[in-house]
């Protein structure tokens, strides 16, 4: 799901994310484009539809790079990584926790202003990421990749979601 | 002590003469680098295009530049920190590093995009192209290049900045990281274009100079590398070597010349005053040349001081052959006819350099005459006034008696000469492999580890070939861009077939004012283009009204003025243009300059280009400028024949005999003759350098033949003929046969010839031109 300035109603996508060990990521979504992404070794293709794949590096892309290594320190449970990359905020209990991921890197910190996760228990399931422009970008996964959610979503009704009020 | 008073009364004023000329010449004379003011004037039109409108050729301005050594965020700061600082730097025309930064586009430029890029010629501007367009920009909005697009996406929907930023960008870029240039080994790369000359290293020494300086200021440069490449480089790299390795080489022959001379003459003050004659012809050389032609090129220069190495002979002459109680002035009165005979045939001959017609030729003539001149006027009137009254007789040396008796007792057949002369010509004749050397730059190559360097980086960067270039001719600049767009689509086949990798046309940047119109005329109306967008974005989430600016830019398209090449000419990539469009000197014709990249096929290119009509053609920069070396070196060798024979009737008639001006020349033919024979037999081809050196060896070797020969009273004089020969002989072997020695190729060549013309003079003129002494006639 993604806000955005030039946008009148936020965006929403289906699809599934697969992370696929340290540095690497598929993306794939399914509706209402088909779109593969594919991250490796600091280089990422992409390609929609059957179109020609594109690639670029990930120093392009201060965003992905900032997710990417937010996602695979959480998922690989590297405190140590998570802590050199980014200054934390944690809070809550271990029924509904949520952290807040601020970066580091002064030239990642330009584009990205937050990574704010929330989850329950073991598992993260609603990832926001704040970009400095005001534009959101939120992500649904495990339990909530399935949720119903409505055809122009407001940002409340997201943060219901990512609290767990669905699934109570 | 009146007579020691006027000694040293001359000394300074001769001293202060060479000083007031030494200011004289250091104040006036330029000294040229450039490869072109050495060169014959130009006669075919690939020699013309290449000595005027392009120096040495697009390709050889550019500079390929590598940083590595630190962190990829470090490095990808320093490319951006070095093209941000070389872009005010007026040694360079342009410096690109892969960036492309959308909201660096000057905004009143904008609009025209629709007439730069190729997108309407295949495709309207109609509703379902915007909503395939508009579409894909949601998914870009989604995805990781949303970021670089937001700002650009209400002006410009359909991306058309891109595009053009695309077709503008090197054929074959390097991968993009960090927004700038990378190679596959983790490298920052930039391309820097030299305003000057590649092949000229003063200006590119400069160049690379300020491009060092602004990196050396970046912050974190102190880290990384900065690696360069390119023709500019290596001119700056095999001149700095070349001068180094003469230095040296220098050093350690003027120490053993001034041992020699101490050896032979035991007084240093003869030693310090027989340096002045050469001293005085040098800067009389120098000051003829910047009285005359006030500048002159860095290789005539070098030349002449060469040839000038005739003159250290005259004061060697002067020192030996004063015999025990005589005045210096009644010796040199002595010396004078021969010495005056030998000044004279040389500055005769090297009129017919004069006659040439190439001004680096005709400045050395110049340089030498004066010189050869100003060393023996110096070395008749004023070193004897100033040379010590106190020396020794060197007829009294030991072992020179037996040296002399040796020389004396050879034995001198007759049927030697010619067998030497036929098995020579035979041996030309004969012997296998190229007889000359065109190619300059092979006498300063380049180490083989710089040249791997540089194939990486320039197939890294895609960067042009240094050796062939396109040529397009029309009657105007928009001609030019006419045709360049007719040859597009068949370069690419070409490119697509393999015979090359890429092209880079003019029309690239420039599309021709017919093209620019046509598209305009395809631009819809702006209630036209309202309702095309409308009905693309109506199932699309985007803000009413985003696309204002959109509207009012492909308005304001349909009504701008073409853009010609000068007008264009104010945009940032004006002078990437600038200089692949330039006017034909003598003509009103138009010429389009487009670099080709990995040329694999120059066969196919050619065939290519045999049927456009003569409208394109391609130059091969390496047969153009081989082309001018070979006319270069028909002109030397034409007048060196002219000089030859200038020679010989100097000779004759200063001898007032044939017969004994043939025991001069006789010799100094047959030992140039195996000179070349022994070259040619090892298989060096020859070059320009060999025929001066040949030239400087031919000199030597006329006073040889002229003092041998001499008739002489007694056997004190024969031994100081031989004592100042021997004297000559071994300065000269030791100086060049150093230099024979050397790494580079081009002192190779010069040192290895005048050794071996030396030691051939030597021993010919031994056996011919003394055969006749001790002469009972005189």
């Amino acid at each position: 799901m993604r806000w955005s300035s030039l946008l009148e109603r936020p965006l929403v996508l289906r699809g599934e994310l697969e992370y696929l060990g340290p540095g690497k990521l598929g993306k794939r979504v399914d509706a209402p484009y088909r779109e593969q992404l594919n991250v490796a070794d600091g280089q990422a293709k992409v390609q929609r539809g059957e179109g020609a794949v594109r690639s670029f590096s990930l120093g392009q892309a201060p965003e992905l790079e900032g997710f990417l290594r937010g996602f695979a320190a959480l998922l690989s449970g590297d405190a140590a990584a998570l802590e050199r990359d980014f200054t934390l905020d944690a809070s809550g209990d271990d029924a509904a926790w949520r952290l807040v991921l601020k970066p580091r890197d002064r030239r990642l910190a330009l584009r990205i202003r937050a990574i704010e996760v929330e989850g329950a228990d073991g598992a993260a399931r609603c990832f926001r990421t704040r970009q400095a422009d005001g534009d959101l970008a939120v992500l649904l996964v495990e339990s909530l990749a399935e949720a119903k959610i409505p055809n122009r979503p407001s940002a409340p009704q997201i943060d219901a979601l990512c609290r767990g009020d669905a699934a109570k | 002590m009146t007579a020691s008073r006027t000694r040293w009364t001359v000394l300074a004023l001769w001293l202060l003469a060479l000083g007031a000329l030494a200011a004289y010449v250091f104040g006036t004379l330029r000294i040229g680098t450039d490869l072109r003011s050495f060169m014959p004037p130009p006669s075919t039109p690939d020699q013309k295009l290449l000595m005027e409108q392009i120096g040495e050729g697009p390709g050889s301005r550019l500079l390929l530049l590598a940083i590595d050594g630190a962190p990829e965020a470090t490095l990808a700061e320093l490319s951006r920190g070095l093209a941000a600082a070389l872009a005010d730097e007026p040694a360079f025309e342009q410096v690109i590093n892969g960036a492309f930064d959308p909201s660096s586009l000057d905004p009143d430029w904008l609009p025209y995009r629709w007439l730069l890029s190729p997108t309407l010629d295949h495709q309207p501007l109609d509703a379902a192209y915007l909503s395939d367009q508009l579409q894909q920009r949601v998914a870009d909005l989604a995805s990781p290049a949303a970021d670089l697009l937001k700002p650009l996406l209400p002006r410009d929907p359909t991306l058309e900045t891109l595009v053009l930023a695309e077709r503008w960008s090197p054929p074959k870029a390097p991968a993009l990281r960090d927004g700038v240039w990378f190679s596959s080994d983790g490298a920052a790369l930039l391309l820097a274009q030299t305003r000057g000359a590649g092949f000229d290293p003063a200006v590119q020494g400069a160049a690379i100079d300020a491009l060092r300086a602004a990196f050396a200021t970046l912050p974190g440069a102190s880290d990384a590398r900065l690696t360069l490449s390119g023709p500019g480089w290596f001119s700056v790299l095999i001149n700095e070597k070349t001068r180094a390795e003469a230095d040296r080489i220098g050093l350690v022959s003027t120490i053993g010349f001034v041992l020699l001379l101490l050896l032979a003459y035991r007084s240093i003050a003869s030693l310090l005053l027989a340096g002045l004659p050469v001293i005085s012809g040098g800067l009389a050389g120098a000051a003829a040349l910047a009285l005359g032609f006030g500048s002159a090129h860095g290789i005539t220069l070098a030349f002449g001081f060469t040839l000038l190495g005739v003159a250290q002979e005259y004061p060697i002459r002067v020192l030996s052959h004063r015999r025990a109680g005589e005045d210096a002035l009644a010796s040199v009165r002595a010396l004078w006819p021969l010495l005056a005979t030998a000044i004279v045939s040389a500055a005769i001959a090297y009129l017919a350099f004069f006659a040439s017609g190439v001004t680096g030729l005709q400045q050395l003539a110049v340089f030498t005459i004066a010189g050869l001149l100003g060393a023996g006027l110096t070395t008749r009137y004023l070193l004897p006034r100033v040379l010590p009254a106190r020396f020794r007789d060197v007829a009294d040396t030991p072992g020179l008696a037996a040296a002399a008796r040796f020389i004396d007792r050879v034995p001198r057949p007759r049927w030697l000469p010619w067998l030497l002369l036929v098995l020579g010509l035979v041996v030309l004749w004969r012997v296998p492999g190229p007889m000359w050397q065109d190619d300059l730059s092979a006498l300063t190559p380049v180490p083989r580890d710089l040249l791997l360097q540089d194939a990486k980086l320039r197939g890294e960067l895609g960067a042009p070939d240094v050796r062939y270039l396109l040529v397009l001719r029309a009657d105007s600049a928009d001609g030019v861009l006419a045709l360049s767009e007719s040859l597009e689509p068949r370069l690419a086949g070409l490119v697509a077939s393999g015979a090359l990798d890429a092209v880079e046309l003019p029309s690239r940047y420039l599309p021709s004012l017919a093209t620019q119109r046509a598209r305009q005329v395809k631009l819809p109306s702006r209630a036209d283009l309202e309702r095309a967008l409308a009905e693309a974005g109506a199932n699309l989430p985007f803000r009413g009204g985003l696309f204002e600016p959109f509207l009012d830019d492909v308005d304001a398209a349909r009504t701008l003025e073409q853009l010609t090449p000068a007008a264009f000419a104010k945009t940032p990539l004006g002078a990437r243009l600038d200089a692949m469009l330039v006017r034909e000197t003598d003509g009103d014709a138009w010429l389009g300059l487009a670099t080709l990249s990995g040329v694999h096929d120059a066969a196919a290119l050619e065939a290519f280009t045999a049927q456009t009509n003569g409208a394109a053609r391609l130059l091969d920069l390496k047969g153009a400028s081989e082309s001018l070396v070979v006319d270069y070196r028909g002109r030397i060798l034409k007048a060196l024949g002219v000089a030859l024979g200038l020679l010989a009737l100097t000779v004759v008639v200063a001898l007032r005999s044939a017969r004994r001006a043939w025991h001069v020349l006789a010799p100094m033919s047959l030992a140039t003759l195996l000179v070349l024979v022994v070259e040619r037999a090892a298989g060096i081809p020859l070059s320009l350098f060999h025929l001066v050196a040949l030239t400087l060896a031919a000199g030597l070797g006329l006073h040889y033949a002229l003092f041998f020969e001499r008739p002489v009273a007694d056997e004190a004089e024969g031994r100081r003929t031989l004592h100042a020969t021997l004297v000559c002989v071994l300065s000269a072997l030791l100086v060049f046969g150093l230099q024979a020695l050397s790494s580079m190729p081009v002192l190779r060549a010069i040192g290895l010839t005048v050794a071996l013309g030396v030691g051939f003079h030597f021993c010919l003129s031994i056996l011919m031109a003394r055969s006749a002494r001790p002469d009972p006639s005189a």
